[in-house]
């Protein structure tokens, strides 16, 4: 690694999604790292601090200012455009996500799906878009603000319920396709009132995992949408999928995304190798035996498994489990900092 | 009477390993053509063919148990395979599972009205704060099509939800699904919970879902972790002492 000047954790994110060089790898939070540990830190519990946009940019600053992240990501769940959709919501208490139950889905077909007129004027949609002012006015250009838009794909889930969805897939293919054009307008819609709202990269869920469907549906169902939005959204988009998606990386690295956020099912050499330097990879700390529940020690081995992999961005693989001990997230960025000051040793 | 199904064949061919390819084949060994035309439907997903194909068993004749496990178990034996070695994923295996509940609508009264004891009590529920029930129901389809009575406590299932069921029931197995990695913590806290009401004891636990290792499920303190659907019927039938697939 060359040696360079001390870079803001904002020119380090943005450097390293552009494949520029770093100061050091970044550590981002794609999705959240909020805990309940940190909830009582600064006085902001779930589900209040999803829906109360002070909350929401208190409980996402904990990520910079106590865990030593180079990012901030205001939203905790992916509850907030199905929210705004009408779908039933799970509040759940300070220990448990906010969630959709997607067991009573709104709608039936693409011909159902309509954005309500007053979509970005929703309490949870404006919780996010108003805590992004609130951490640019704090913080200014110092930290990389991430906001999230959840894809055609999830949504679907989401308002038509999972089984059905996925059912659709193989009855009625065209119907498909039908749905998630329509279905990713909402995802521009949010998207674009992120960046408006002053955030630096946008998380872009879309959980096409390899534990429900093949590399080749994500192929054919998603790729040239993931691949159109890219034009649409402009800030740098961080693709997230769960699972397996070692089978898809190869697609996922044509869509002109500028980062795709891994999960610890895939070896991160493995992943560097599927991808080849075709986009950047964040990743892929696992969430519930080694952030949960191993020692800062173990979560550090974890992270210089993925330094040696090349891996560009370092984060947990998911949201992480809110009773993690706030130390082993710690762990993250102390390791990547000992790691780059034992290779500028040598 | 061996496979004559050419369509059956070709799916034979996706069970690479051979000791496994000796086992399932060995399914329709006594099986009738009919039998075997519906596995092959029940695989390809096609639910209204798998519906009319065990109507008309019966109408021939045909015994409930004989088109259970002959036509409609052995078919997704099958699919079961596939899935596990990534050769078809979740939509091609709903599409079997609702053939195989097109055919089971026909079957279930009759093996109802028979009387036959269950193997055993299965408490199946996804856990706290987790609304995913895919993987679940898929478990409870194969557990009842393998003789188990199943109580489905449904998904979000509290520690106190499960506890309450197993005081209902006498020697039964608890089944715990998740599909987050956020919420799989959920099952150990579940266990803990049976331990401090001191059911820990009387039940063996299985867990399972897509984000789960048989490793994590060491650390939870579960007695069992079943990768798929298949696995988890194998582990209730080792827990209940009965017989079980070996390969």
């Amino acid at each position: 690694m060359i040696k360079m000047k001390q870079m803001t954790s904002r020119e380090r994110v943005l450097n390293a999604l552009a494949g520029k060089p770093v100061d050091r790898t970044p550590v981002a939070n794609p999705t959240s790292v909020a805990t309940v540990e940190l909830m009582d830190l600064v006085g902001a519990p779930f589900p209040k601090a999803c829906r109360d946009p002070e909350l929401a940019a208190r409980l996402a600053s904990t990520g910079y200012t106590e865990l030593g992240f180079d990012s901030i990501s205001p939203y905790f769940s992916i509850i907030q455009e199905s929210s705004a959709l009408g779908c039933e919501m799970q509040w759940e208490d300070k220990d448990n996500w906010p969630t959709v139950r997607m067991y009573n889905p709104i709608w039936k077909d693409s011909n159902d799906i309509k954005i309500p007129h007053d979509f970005l004027k929703h309490g949870e949609v404006k919780a996010i878009t108003e805590s992004i002012k609130m951490i640019r006015g704090e913080f200014g250009d110092e930290v990389a603000i991430i906001g999230k838009t959840m894809g055609p794909w999830t949504l679907a889930y989401h308002v038509f319920g999972v089984e059905k969805f996925l059912l659709g897939t193989v009855d009625n293919p065209e119907e498909t396709f039908k749905a998630l054009e329509k279905l990713n307008e909402i995802s521009i819609l949010f998207g674009q009132a992120q960046i408006d709202a002053g955030v630096d990269v946008l998380t872009f869920p879309d959980h096409a995992t390899g534990d429900l469907v093949s590399g080749e549906y994500y192929q054919r169902f998603l790729q040239d949408i993931h691949t159109d939005i890219v034009d649409k959204l402009p800030v740098p988009l961080i693709l997230h999928i769960c699972g397996r998606t070692i089978d898809r990386m190869p697609f996922i690295a044509q869509t002109g995304m500028a980062a795709f956020h891994f999960d610890s099912k895939n070896d991160p050499q493995e992943a560097m190798d599927a991808v080849n330097g075709g986009i950047t990879l964040v990743g892929n700390i696992n969430n519930p035996e080694t952030l949960y529940a191993r020692t800062p020690n173990e979560v550090k081995q974890e992270v210089f498994k993925c330094l040696d992999a090349g891996v560009q961005m370092i984060a947990p693989e998911c949201a992480i489990p809110l009773a993690t001990k706030i130390q082993n997230l710690i762990a993250i960025p102390e390791a990547v900092k000992e790691w780059t000051a034992s290779k500028s040793a040598d | 009477m061996p496979v004559v199904n050419d369509l059956l064949e070709k799916q034979l061919a996706y069970v690479s390993n051979p000791k496994e390819q000796t086992h399932i084949r060995a399914l329709w060994k006594n099986a009738d053509p009919l039998m075997q035309e519906i596995s092959v439907n029940l695989i390809h997903g096609k639910n209204e063919e798998v519906s009319k194909l065990t109507e008309n068993a019966l109408a021939q004749g045909f015994s409930a148990n004989t088109i259970l496990d002959d036509g409609l178990i052995a078919g997704m034996a099958i699919v079961g395979v596939k899935f596990r070695d990534n050769l078809i994923f979740v939509p091609e295996v709903l599409v079997a599972a609702r053939a195989m509940k097109a055919g089971m609508f026909h079957i279930e009264p009759i093996l109802s009205e028979s009387g036959v004891e269950p193997l055993g009590t299965i408490i199946m529920g996804t856990v706290k704060g987790d609304l995913h029930d895919i993987g679940k129901n898929l478990c409870i389809m194969m557990l009842r099509g393998s003789g188990f009575n199943v109580i489905d406590l449904g998904v979000d299932t509290s520690s106190e939800e499960f506890i309450e069921a197993i005081e209902d029931n006498e020697d039964c197995v608890v089944g715990m699904s998740a599909l987050l990695t956020t919420t799989m913590p959920n099952m150990g806290k579940a266990i803990q919970a049976f331990e401090e009401v001191e059911l820990r004891d009387t039940v063996k636990v299985m867990v399972g879902g897509a984000p789960l290792t048989q490793e994590f499920a060491d650390d939870m303190g579960a007695d069992g972790y079943g990768k798929d659907a298949i696995s988890c019927v194998d582990l209730a039938k080792s827990f209940f002492s009965v017989k079980k697939t070996e390969y």
